[in-house]
């Protein structure tokens, strides 16, 4: 069901948004929908975050210890919850990047192989 | 760990969470709609109804957002618990053999604690309960402490006007009254109570009113409060019934409320309790003279008040002759002169029991110990399994299973098993309960209606399962996280013939030791009751209660004091019955007393000899009518019975007892003939012209009462004694007699509640059933240690054969006979055995000063019962162990090392 939803647009390998949030938190701290902005942004709009995604992938992230969570004001002075790496949630960014890079490098190899 | 503690935390916050979530996600639809509105140009709503849009379903966004804190969690336990279960069924014996030993440890606790609980600590049905104190005063003298629990009613009205530290006080008084002209005549338990009474206690009837107090209250004084079990049942639950009469010893009272359904209120005295009163009557006492103290008083302290600042307050109102006269205390001679008076305040709900207070204690202690031996049972059957599935564990170790891993597991099969136990040890409480509460001697526990299964009872429980959780599981775990045990898994999937898991075995045989020592404690505890039940009973009561010319039959009445005022009605209503009953078919020989024994009465004072310093043994005066102590088989030693000839006219005589002429006729019983004795100091001289065998008048395990017995017929003066009536009858159809003497009566006086029907067999019996109910339920619970120890041993032994296999088969192949290993299993076994009842007998030696008070003629150390409980179980513990032993000498050696 949640598939059939998000055809047509471009759907992230599986495993990889809760890399592109540790690496969205690894700059700075941020809030869901900023994370989501952050994302959308610097891939000009080639990857959308969905919220149904997003917010139990945070919450997961949560009970393994990767990020921690704390109400803020945000930019234009409202309460949000800001999610911040923690440094098990930098470690495991380490092991995504390169776990990535890994699997990124070896599918271009096939790809190239004509 | 941390991630649990993490969703252990959430557990606890699941709200705040949902709170968290529902603000995060407003946030970002807001956050969006304002994008959208910014880029499309939507007005505010429009944009922010996109927003929803996009975001879809808040609510299962929110329930996927949950996921992630349950799912691991719950998945791991019901994933064990699922194992676990699944390894029950798979071993059923086991299994049944667990949940049967748990059952049993936990319903025997849980069914002992809901007694105990509602006895002594479920909280009065008053309001404030914990202010309710009742007084007493207390003398201390060179012969002990000597305490007088009821009060002249002159001392009350003093004190209820003086003392200042109670709200206020209330007194009491029990009496049983007729009450007739509503279907069978009955005689019912009812209350003499000051105005005050139920404002003290803080009830109020639920019809009607509670008693006026102020001082123009005297309308009252004809009216009476009944409780709901006598409107239901008595009265049938007439709806009108406030404001109607009701007639009690033969007087009219005007019923003014009726109380709610579950108040309770027991007299309490000093080993037990009097049966629920069911009428309650308004009395000022006036005209006391303070020559007869009968009330109890109960008191409302203030709030913030101390028991001790009660006391002292009381102490001196006491002592002061100005506000308490002497001798308004206690029973007159009773209280020692010049001897400072000390106050007693006791809660309510401590009063009276301390006997109970104790005898449960003890018997928690046991089912305690039951509990205990069952854990330790389930815990060794667990480390039995564990060896036997080193091989299961270790491949799943192999596999990646940390040792926490398994631990858990290991715990949760514990968890299933202690709460399918206490399940089943819930129900199994009910049902002793159902069983045994109408078995409860009459009077013997204070308070019944507190004794329910209800939700504080069923959270201890759940307590008991979670401690016998820890019992069963820890040790199990422990092995496993123990080092060595790795090790040992690692060797044993190499190498198929281990000898044995060595240290597990240690741990079992140190657990059936324990195990053997626990019951060997409980055994000897019953085995004290056991023999001092047999004493107790072996004691003759002094009379022949049952013979070859038939048993002894009674019928109690008490004669209304306002009908029968004058002592010339009651003996010649007695007269005319006795005459008439001596001639009922069945009927041997006939006659009557004031105080029968074992009938709950005994009226004692001091007396005279005639030319002897006055005696400082108080004696019991019964009256009694020609032909008593024929009837009740009770030896004459000397002289003669009373006969129809000793009437008031003819000159006044007496029978003195056999302990009366041991203490003041050194001559022997020829001597008392002839010499004079009265009641007293005043009374009439009367001429001794028998002497009777002693006869134990309260119970076989109270001293022997010097008697004087007194012509039923001489008596002149004391209508209040003579109006106790107890029919004696020898006959050998006990039945048909009774029935035909209840008719006899009804005949006389149609108006009159029969009391009591009882054997004098019946009588003695009841006298020492809670001792005999004590006994059984100690010996019921050691019983059920025994059989669970029995299994433990059972477990470990055939166990070990099973292990030893090949090391017996070597053996016999080198030439051990059948009796040799028949000996080398029994001994091993003798040795746990012996060690536990060493460490069990110096534990009994050690605790069973604590049944102290309710042994009879035995110490807490009599060797007859620990000889005896000793060796039983010795003999119980070698027959467990001779199966395996038997099963050990038919193990072929070829086979045995062959098969390895």
């Amino acid at each position: 069901m949640r598939e059939a939803k998000s055809k047509g647009k471009n759907e992230l390998l599986p495993g990889t948004l809760e890399m592109l949030v540790l690496k969205t938190l690894s700059i700075e701290s941020m809030h869901g929908y900023g994370i989501a902005q952050h994302i959308q942004m610097l891939s000009a709009d080639v990857l959308t975050v969905e919220e149904g995604s997003l917010y139990p992938a945070l919450q997961r992230m949560l009970v393994k210890g990767w990020v921690s969570a704390e109400w803020k004001t945000s930019a234009n002075n409202r309460r949000a919850r800001f999610y911040k790496l923690t440094a098990a949630g930098k470690k495991q960014l380490g092991i995504e990047e390169s776990r990535f890079s890994q699997v990124s490098g070896a599918i271009m190899r096939v790809m190239k192989t004509t | 760990m941390g991630s649990v503690l993490r969703r252990l935390l959430f557990f606890f916050q699941r709200d705040r969470f949902d709170r968290d979530l529902d603000d995060e996600l407003r946030f970002h639809a807001e956050m969006k709609a304002h994008a959208i509105a910014d880029a499309d140009g939507l007005s505010g709503d429009e944009a922010r109804a996109a927003a929803r849009r996009r975001i879809g379903n808040p609510l299962r966004l929110r329930e996927r957002s949950r996921e992630p804190w349950l799912s691991l969690a719950v998945e791991a336990f019901v994933q064990d618990v699922r194992h676990a279960l699944r390894l029950l069924r798979r071993d059923p014996a086991f299994a049944f053999t667990a949940l049967a030993t748990l059952a049993l440890g936990i319903g025997l606790n849980t069914a002992l604690f809901s007694v105990a609980y509602g006895v002594l600590w479920r909280p009065l049905p008053y309001s404030s309960p914990d202010r309710l104190v009742m007084l007493s005063s207390a003398q201390q003298t060179d012969k002990g402490v000597k305490t007088f629990s009821t009060w002249a009613p002159v001392s009350y009205e003093a004190l209820r006007r003086r003392v200042t530290a109670l709200e206020d006080l209330a007194a009491y008084a029990s009496i049983e009254v007729p009450l007739t002209g509503r279907g069978e005549p009955q005689q019912v338990s009812a209350l003499d109570v000051s105005p005050n009474f139920f404002a003290t206690l803080g009830v109020a009837p639920v019809r009607g009113r509670t008693f006026l107090t102020g001082a123009g209250a005297p309308d009252d004084e004809r009216s009476a409060i009944i409780s709901d079990r006598l409107w239901r049942t008595s009265l049938e639950g007439d709806p009108a019934i406030v404001g109607q009469t009701i007639t009690l010893d033969g007087l009219p009272r005007t019923v003014v409320g009726v109380l709610p359904p579950d108040f309770s209120f027991r007299p309490v005295v000093r080993n037990g309790a009097l049966p629920e009163p069911d009428i309650f009557l308004p009395n000022r006492w006036p005209g006391d003279t303070g020559r007869s103290a009968f009330l109890w008083l109960l008191g409302r302290m203030k709030p913030g008040v101390t028991l001790a600042r009660v006391e002292s307050e009381l102490a001196a109102l006491v002592n002061d002759a100005s506000v308490v006269p002497g001798g308004a205390l206690g029973m007159e001679g009773a209280l020692a002169p010049n001897v400072r008076t000390i106050a007693r305040a006791v809660g309510l709900q401590e009063y009276g029991t301390e006997s109970v207070r104790a005898l449960l204690l003890i018997l928690l202690g046991a089912v305690s110990c039951v509990l205990l031996i069952a854990c330790v049972n389930v815990a060794n059957l667990q480390m039995a399994r564990l060896s036997a599935r080193r091989g299961e564990l270790s491949v799943r170790m192999a596999l990646g299973a940390g040792r926490r891993r398994i631990v858990r597991q290991l715990l949760t099969e514990a968890v299933v098993l202690s709460l399918l136990g206490a399940s089943i040890g819930v129900m199994l409480a009910k049902l002793a309960i159902a069983v045994t509460l109408p078995l409860v001697p009459q009077l013997a526990l204070p308070r019944l209606g507190g004794i329910v299964i209800d939700g504080r009872v069923m959270a201890f429980c759940l307590a008991l399962s979670l401690v016998s959780t820890l019992l069963i599981g820890l040790v199990p775990a422990l092995r496993v996280s123990g080092a060595a045990f790795g090790e040992e898994l690692a060797l044993h999937a190499g190498e198929g013939r281990t000898t044995g898991d060595r240290q597990g075995e240690r741990l079992r045989t140190l657990l059936v030791a324990a195990q053997i020592a626990m019951t060997l404690i409980l055994l000897v505890g019953a085995g004290l009751l056991i023999h001092s039940f047999v004493r107790l009973t072996s004691v003759s009561p002094g009379f022949d209660s049952s013979g070859r010319d038939g048993v002894v039959q009674t019928v109690k009445v008490t004669l209304p004091e306002r009908l029968y005022d004058r002592p010339e009605r009651i003996q010649a209503f007695a007269r005319g019955v006795l005459d008439r009953i001596q001639y009922l078919p069945g009927v041997k020989s006939a006659s009557l007393i004031n105080s029968a024994p074992f009938g709950r009465m005994f009226i004692r004072s001091d007396f005279s000899i005639e030319g002897q310093p006055k005696p400082t043994l108080d004696a019991g005066r019964p009256k009694i009518e020609a032909g008593y102590f024929t009837t009740m088989g009770i030896p004459l030693l000397a002289g003669r019975e009373f006969t129809a000839g000793d009437t008031a006219g003819s000159p006044n005589v007496a029978i003195v007892s056999e302990r009366i002429v041991r203490e003041y006729f050194p001559g022997g019983p020829a001597e008392a003939l002839g010499r004079r004795v009265r009641i007293g100091d005043r009374g009439e001289w009367r001429t001794v012209v028998g002497v009777a065998a002693d006869i134990r008048q309260m119970g076989l395990d109270q001293a022997v009462q010097p008697m004087l017995y007194v012509p039923f017929q001489q008596e002149r003066d004391e209508v209040f004694v003579l109006r106790f009536v107890s029919f004696v009858v020898r006959t050998a159809t006990p039945a048909s007699v009774a029935e035909g003497i209840r008719a006899e009566i009804r005949r006389a006086a149609p108006d009159l509640p029969i009391q009591a029907t009882v054997t004098m067999d019946e009588a003695v019996a009841a006298s020492v059933a809670p001792p005999r109910f004590r006994m059984w339920l100690l010996a019921l619970f050691a019983m059920a240690a025994t059989l669970i120890a029995t299994c433990g041993i059972y477990g470990l032994m055939a166990y070990a054969v099973t292990q030893r296999r090949r090391e017996i088969g070597v053996r016999m192949a080198l030439g051990a006979d059948r009796r040799d290993v028949l000996r080398l299993v029994l001994m091993r076994a003798l040795r746990i055995v012996v060690a536990g009842v060493v460490v069990g007998l110096a534990g009994a030696a050690g605790v069973t000063r604590v049944l102290q008070r309710f042994l009879f003629g035995v110490t807490p150390t009599d060797p007859i019962a620990f000889a005896t409980v000793t060796l039983l179980l010795m003999a119980v513990g070698l027959l467990a162990a001779w199966l395996p032993a038997r099963r050990a000498t038919r193990i072929d050696p070829v086979r045995a090392l062959r098969a390895e």
